[in-house]
């Protein structure tokens, strides 16, 4: 497969090695643009809002949220949802498409990868600030104690969210680091005075040694294929949190890979949302291409036409299965009074995707970036439609009660996107936005062996007579 | 002790091959490579045996399952039983996901852990770098010249003849690497 | 029980252990009411007991479904999982400024703080009490021998508590009898709380449909 695609282009313009080397690398050299400046200070306020929010209802109590007796989870759990699952396309392309050689994607994983950080940061805080006691909330980690030792319920769905949280944020964590390494040492070698110092301590002495880039290599692919199946669990796990309960709307066996393809489906619409942003902020329109862009949108339509499938499988299931309780969720959630949230998830998530089909569609990336938010907007109220009217109506009509969210978790909901965009832009800013080394690895130029030997004090190799270079 | 090594660049990833095999057959020594991306099929000409770093990430694999397993067993059916939701003690099918993560965390800390101590990388780590352009787009040959079986002017020669942009001796004490 | 105001009610946060469902029968001027108390049914395979990750709700060896305030960490989890919405959560700090209310609180029952999950305890500080004082004076524990708040102030005497573990017990032979019935107990979570048909005698509907079961 690597021979068959030595052609594919994967970034636009004839690029060199030292144009890559110069085109990642210089923007992180300079005091960043306006619109990075503007950005930064937009998503920094977020985040402020967020910590008052936080921080005033740690102080005050749970109450200030809108839950009540009979729904204990909603907007807490439906963002701790939401950011797992936006997290989940960056470890797929990371991952996932390293094992099926799809060289398309090193242009985007560092980024992508950085994504899934960031996006589990912000999902591992709802879990802790949901607790009535978050200052308590060590006693989930089971560690001797004076207590007999108590332990921990192993059987708990919540305790498999802090293994397969915690395990995956670490290893998406040293990954991406791995993955980083390389670059950091160019940066390194670019840089003077204090930055090289500093650079010095992260690159860990890379040389660029044979030696080295041979276990690498593998390390590389070994993580790729622990991180594969370790994504599916993720979520499988998350899903298990309502899969094995026994609410009605919850309890769905489908769940694990309905929730995986719902993350992979509002991953790519984030990693969507971002990458086109960035290339214009950035300037890597030749290394992000249009058809970067067309790859992911097919993904979405692909991916949003299975999680319409899984839509139709659980109300098809609610009603081959007599039940009457399962009958009566479906209907509740498509025709009582939380509807509207409903045909949300419904138009956001299954119909406006199918627009990709068309190649018009997909070459329009304003509409693109419409769409890919569309989507992250239809798969945030997905988990609010199945968390919260899945509660809100359940056996006895006795506990019904309805759910308003209050301004104080409006305003947790826009801190966790102030963190998340806090730290992509700094990650902007600070590390190399798209892997250099791995760039280099797939430039054609370099098999074309055009370059003759250079002459004294020439620096640069020459362009070719064909160079569409801008610059 | 001291030895002489040699260090020729490169423009490309050719050329860099290209000269690997024909110092080979002159009769020097390839003490390394080092390349702004990883080659393939240098391995076999440098002489670099395979890593067994799959061996460590299994061994960590199976260290975190069988600890995972034998934790959670323990735990909840010798140290402290409860009756949880009148779950047998040994409720194993819902210890599977702790365990499945454990096995990946494990298998994963190995292989990294694997990566970065055989290599010599650690924080702080200044390593022997050839040239800084390596992580550019030059590409760095090393080698030695094993009891001076190849002449000054051989290898002047062998430089010219393979392109090399650059080339420097340095003379290498035990202590430096 | 902490008195949250009716703002926290209207809220749907009563702390309420105990709620009373009333299903009714018959249209306009014939319309009856069957009324249902329902509490934790400490189940057997509590479903609340498998969700919590801290252990902070587990089995006694009584069958009681026990709330360990100290250990709860405030998930509300096991809410979300009750089958019957019986769990009531501390939302917030309720402070009691005054202090010679404070002094009429029931000095058996642990004062639960802010954040933590409580509900009907099957007044587990009377079944301890009891047994405490058997274990002391070396007499056992004879049937009635412990009496549940709520069954001690029912006035129609609707309540009876019991282990039906002893065949012999007053609680026991009703769970046997013939109106006997649980709820629910399609989802297998086997509860502890045996409820009774309510038969009624009425010539002009004797072929009414009965609620409540």
């Amino acid at each position: 497969m690597d021979s068959d695609h030595a052609n594919e282009r994967v970034i636009d313009g004839d690029k060199s090695l030292s144009d890559v080397t110069h085109d990642i690398f210089s923007p992180l050299e300079t005091r960043g643009s306006g619109r990075w400046w503007a950005g930064f200070l937009l998503a920094v306020s977020a985040l402020l809002l967020g910590l008052v929010a936080v921080g005033y209802q740690i102080v005050t109590g749970i109450g200030t949220w809108g839950l009540n007796r009979t729904v204990g989870w909603a907007f807490d759990i439906t963002n701790f949802v939401f950011w797992v699952g936006i997290g989940h396309a960056g470890t797929l392309i990371s991952a996932v498409l390293l094992l099926f050689r799809q060289k398309w994607r090193t242009s985007i994983n560092r980024a992508a990868e950085a994504m899934t950080i960031f996006a589990v940061m912000c999902a591992g805080i709802f879990p802790l600030i949901h607790m009535g006691r978050p200052w308590l909330a060590h006693w989930v980690f089971p560690y001797p104690n004076p207590r007999g030792s108590l332990w921990v319920n192993w059987r708990s769905p919540l305790l498999w969210d802090v293994f397969a949280i915690g395990t995956y944020f670490t290893i998406s964590l040293l990954f991406w680091y791995v993955g980083l390494i390389p670059d950091l040492a160019t940066a390194r070698d670019r840089a003077k005075g204090l930055r090289r110092h500093v650079l010095r301590f992260f690159a860990l002495g890379w040389t660029g040694s044979a030696r080295t880039w041979s276990r690498y290599e593998i390390a590389c692919v070994l993580l790729a294929a622990l991180a594969t199946p370790l994504v599916v669990s993720v979520h499988s796990v998350v899903s298990a949190d309502f899969a094995t309960a026994v609410i009605p709307g919850w309890h769905a066996t489908l769940f694990p890979p309905y929730f995986v393809i719902g993350a992979v489906f509002s991953g790519f619409a984030m990693v969507l949302t971002l990458m086109l942003v960035a290339r214009k902020v950035m300037h890597f329109e030749e290394y992000i291409t249009e058809r970067h862009v067309g790859a992911m949108c097919k993904i979405l339509v692909f991916t949003g036409t299975i999680v319409g499938l899984a839509y139709m499988t659980e109300i098809f299931t609610a009603w081959y299965s007599a039940s009457a309780y399962e009958q009566f969720l479906f209907k509740n959630r498509a025709m009582g009074p939380m509807a509207w949230a409903f045909w949300i998830m419904v138009s956001c998530n299954v119909i406006s995707p199918q627009l990709l089909w068309l190649r018009k569609v997909r070459t329009n990336l304003g509409l693109v970036f419409v769409l890919s938010l569309v989507i992250n907007v239809g798969m945030w109220f997905e988990r609010f439609v199945i968390i919260v009217t899945s509660l809100t109506r359940d056996f006895l009509p006795s506990a019904w009660a309805g759910y308003t969210p209050t301004s104080i978790e409006i305003a947790t909901l826009i801190g966790s996107f102030g963190l998340f965009f806090t730290a992509f832009l700094l990650f902007c800013r600070f590390v190399p936005m798209i892997a250099a080394s791995e760039i280099k690895s797939v430039l054609l130029r370099r098999r074309a062996g055009d370059d003759r030997p250079l002459a004294a004090g020439e620096t640069q190799p020459p362009a070719d007579a064909d160079a569409r270079r801008a610059a | 002790m001291s030895r002489r090594i040699h260090v020729a660049l490169y423009t490309s990833e050719e050329k860099l091959l290209g000269a690997l095999r024909a110092s080979r057959k002159a009769g020097l020594t390839v003490l390394d490579v080092m390349s702004p991306y990883p080659i393939h099929g240098v391995d076999d000409l440098v002489g670099i045996p395979r890593s067994r770093l799959p061996a460590a990430c299994l061994a960590g694999g199976l260290l975190g399952l069988g600890l995972a397993l034998w934790f959670q067993y323990w735990t909840s059916s010798v140290d402290w039983p409860i009756d949880v939701g009148g779950k047998p003690w040994n409720s194993l099918p819902a210890f599977a996901p702790v365990a499945f993560e454990m096995t990946i965390l494990f298998a994963g800390l190995a292989t990294i852990f694997g990566l970065l101590l055989r290599s010599g990388m650690l924080p702080g780590r200044s390593g022997v770098i050839r040239d800084l352009r390596v992580t550019d787009d030059r590409f760095a040959l090393v080698v030695t010249r094993p009891d001076a079986a190849v002449t000054d002017t051989e290898l002047a020669q062998l430089w010219r003849d393979t392109g090399a942009v650059e080339h420097r001796d340095i003379v290498e004490r035990e202590g430096d690497r | 029980m902490p008195c949250v105001g009716k703002d926290e009610v209207r809220r749907h946060r009563e702390m309420t252990w105990m709620r009373v469902d009333r299903y009714f029968t018959g249209e306009g001027d014939d319309t009856q009411a069957v009324h249902q108390p329902m509490m934790c049914q400490h189940c057997a395979n509590a479903p609340c007991e498998t969700v919590c990750p801290v252990l902070a709700t587990v089995h006694s060896t009584d069958g009681l479904n026990q709330q360990i305030y100290n250990r709860c960490v405030g998930t509300r989890y096991c809410a979300n999982n009750c089958p019957y919405k019986t769990r009531r959560f501390n939302w917030f700090d309720y402070p009691r400024a005054d202090e010679l209310q404070n002094l009429a609180l029931n000095p058996d029952v642990t004062v639960r703080s802010r954040g933590v999950m409580e509900k009907c305890s099957m007044c587990v500080q009377r079944i301890q009490e009891a047994k405490a004082e058997a274990a002391r004076t070396g007499v056992p524990l004879v049937d009635g021998d412990i009496r549940t708040a709520c069954q001690q102030s029912c006035p129609a005497d609707a309540i009876t508590f019991g282990d039906l573990h002893d065949t012999e017990s007053a609680a026991a032979g009703l769970a046997r009898g013939p109106r006997a019935y649980s709820i629910l107990t399609e989802l297998n979570v086997d509860p502890g709380v045996t409820y009774l048909a309510d038969v009624r005698n009425r010539p002009q509907h004797a072929s009414g449909e009965r609620h409540g079961q």
